[in-house]
């Protein structure tokens, strides 16, 4: 019989992370990827339907008209896929700790490993879908090359950033509380209506728009079509620091909630 | 050597909460196995959960100077979506042993003889299976103490002997802490002995005292 030493010499925690990191990527871009065979097609369809939809909208009321100094598809390609970012990043934190929580029998890994790989795994697909998206409009000759790509690269980190936060937040809250992932994924539909995705925050009433702009995505979309679109008028009030804030707050936020229950978390 | 000083543990639930374990205290020397009996619910598993780090005491504190596996046994361990090669190769990679994958996956299909179900998803595994593929695992890795939660309680006859053999082999190099129901087999494997009862725990140096005292406990000639 063979025996495998299984440390010679301890290793560091930085070590051990980093494994345990590789070998959940790995188990979870299986899972999200071979799960279905149209993983990759939905994948792409899914803002590409929403775009489609919005220009069938607008073509049979033929009102918003308001996206100044930005053609309508790449302003609507822009806007959909950085929501999808920060959506995809929480709803899939959601099942993050439930879906491995056989895993967590072996010491070395944590409640936060899951879902801190779920949303590089999530972010880094959404390049990839974004990239396509941008290549294949720009062959269709539309203008959606950002004129400050590092700008668009920072922001689009931000809200990235946001969504990991927001994600290490609201896995606890679904791993402690029943019903908590099924709120969370209602709420994502009247947030994308409301968040100037794919209807101009300008269109909405003047009364509510100084509401509207105390959600934070809204600022992070709008911030990314400026860094996309030369001359783009933005709603008025984008701060992008105000996003820096939400993101940098619910980071420190799930960060402090791992903390508290990771015990509570792997002992269910 | 595992040192438990002064544990405590509790569960908090909405009725209140007891404490499972209280005020426990021994020491593991290396390389003595240990089993531990009691009734169900006794703390048997938690007392293996907070040897193996899976779950802190609320007071107290646990020192292990050694390897220790996680508790091998029916719960948990496994990811159900994954098949048998993808969890083994998974607890590989944590393992920092990404050169051994190939031979670690090597042993455990040869150990856990499961034929082709090696590569469906574990959730379709019987529990016998499930037990085989979980000892083998743990067998794959060069633990100082091993940690077992009824790990062999389900399997067949010819596995039992198989683990049990397994099991022999290592003794001398490595410790074995056995929550079991079956007196034979911790007779066999154990020296040691602990009994738990009422979040009590009394250490025996001999298991076949330990396994006495508890039979004692519940009317049962010896």
């Amino acid at each position: 019989m063979i025996h495998y030493s299984t440390h010679n010499n301890p290793r560091t925690s930085w070590q051990v992370t980093r494994s345990v990191w590789s070998a959940l990527f790995l188990r979870e871009a299986t899972a999200r990827l071979m799960a279905s065979r149209f993983a990759w097609f939905w994948m792409l369809v899914e803002p590409l339907a929403f775009v489609v939809l919005m220009v069938v909208i607008r073509d049979l009321f033929s009102r918003v008209s308001t996206t100044q100094n930005a053609d309508f598809i790449p302003w609507l390609i822009v806007g959909i896929t950085v929501f999808m970012l920060f959506r995809d990043g929480v709803t899939r934190s959601l099942g993050a700790i439930e879906a491995n929580q056989g895993l967590f029998a072996y010491r070395q890994v944590k409640p936060i490993d899951p879902v801190l790989v779920r949303n590089m795994l999530e972010g880094l697909l959404k390049i990839i879908v974004f990239i396509i998206l941008i290549a294949g409009s720009s062959l269709l000759d539309y203008d959606i090359l950002p004129f400050n790509p590092i700008g668009a690269i920072f922001v689009w980190i931000l809200v990235w950033l946001l969504g990991l936060g927001m994600g290490l937040v609201v896995s606890i809250g679904a791993a402690m509380v029943e019903s908590f992932g099924r709120m969370v994924r209602i709420m994502m539909l009247p947030l994308f209506v409301l968040s100037g995705a794919m209807i101009p925050l300008q269109v909405m009433p003047h009364t509510i728009q100084p509401y509207l702009l105390y959600n934070p995505i809204s600022h992070g979309i709008e911030s990314l079509r400026l860094c996309f679109f030369e001359g783009y008028h933005a709603v008025s009030g984008i701060e992008l620091l105000y996003l820096c804030y939400w993101t940098f707050a619910s980071i420190a936020m799930g960060l402090a909630l791992h903390v508290k229950f990771a015990i509570r978390l792997r002992a269910m | 050597m595992i040192q438990l000083r002064n544990v405590y543990k509790r569960y908090h639930n909405h009725h209140g909460s007891e404490w499972v374990l209280r005020d426990i205290n021994f020491t593991i020397p290396t390389g003595v196995s240990v089993g531990l009996v009691g009734g169900n619910g006794a703390g048997k598993s938690t007392l293996l959960r907070l040897i193996a780090d899976m779950d802190a005491p609320d007071r107290g504190d646990i020192s292990r100077n050694c390897r220790v596996s996680w508790p091998i046994g029916l719960s948990g361990g496994f990811q159900g979506s994954m098949t048998g090669r993808q969890n083994v190769k998974f607890v590989a990679r944590i393992h920092g042993d990404e050169n051994e994958i190939q031979r670690i996956v090597q042993y455990v299909e040869e150990f856990a003889e499961i034929g082709p179900a090696f590569d469906e998803p574990v959730k379709t595994y019987s529990s016998g299976m499930k037990s085989r593929l979980a000892f083998g695992l743990s067998l794959a890795f060069d633990f100082d103490v091993y940690l077992s939660d009824e790990a062999t309680a389900v399997g067949d006859i010819a596995f039992k002997e198989k683990a049990k053999k397994a099991f022999k082999r290592r003794v001398g190099q490595a410790g074995l802490i056995m929550v079991s129901h079956s007196e034979g087999i911790l007779k066999d494997l154990c020296q040691a002995g602990i009994w738990l009862q009422q979040g009590k725990a009394r250490w025996y140096d001999d298991v076949y005292e330990a396994i006495n005292d508890y039979r004692d406990s519940i009317g049962m000639k010896k």
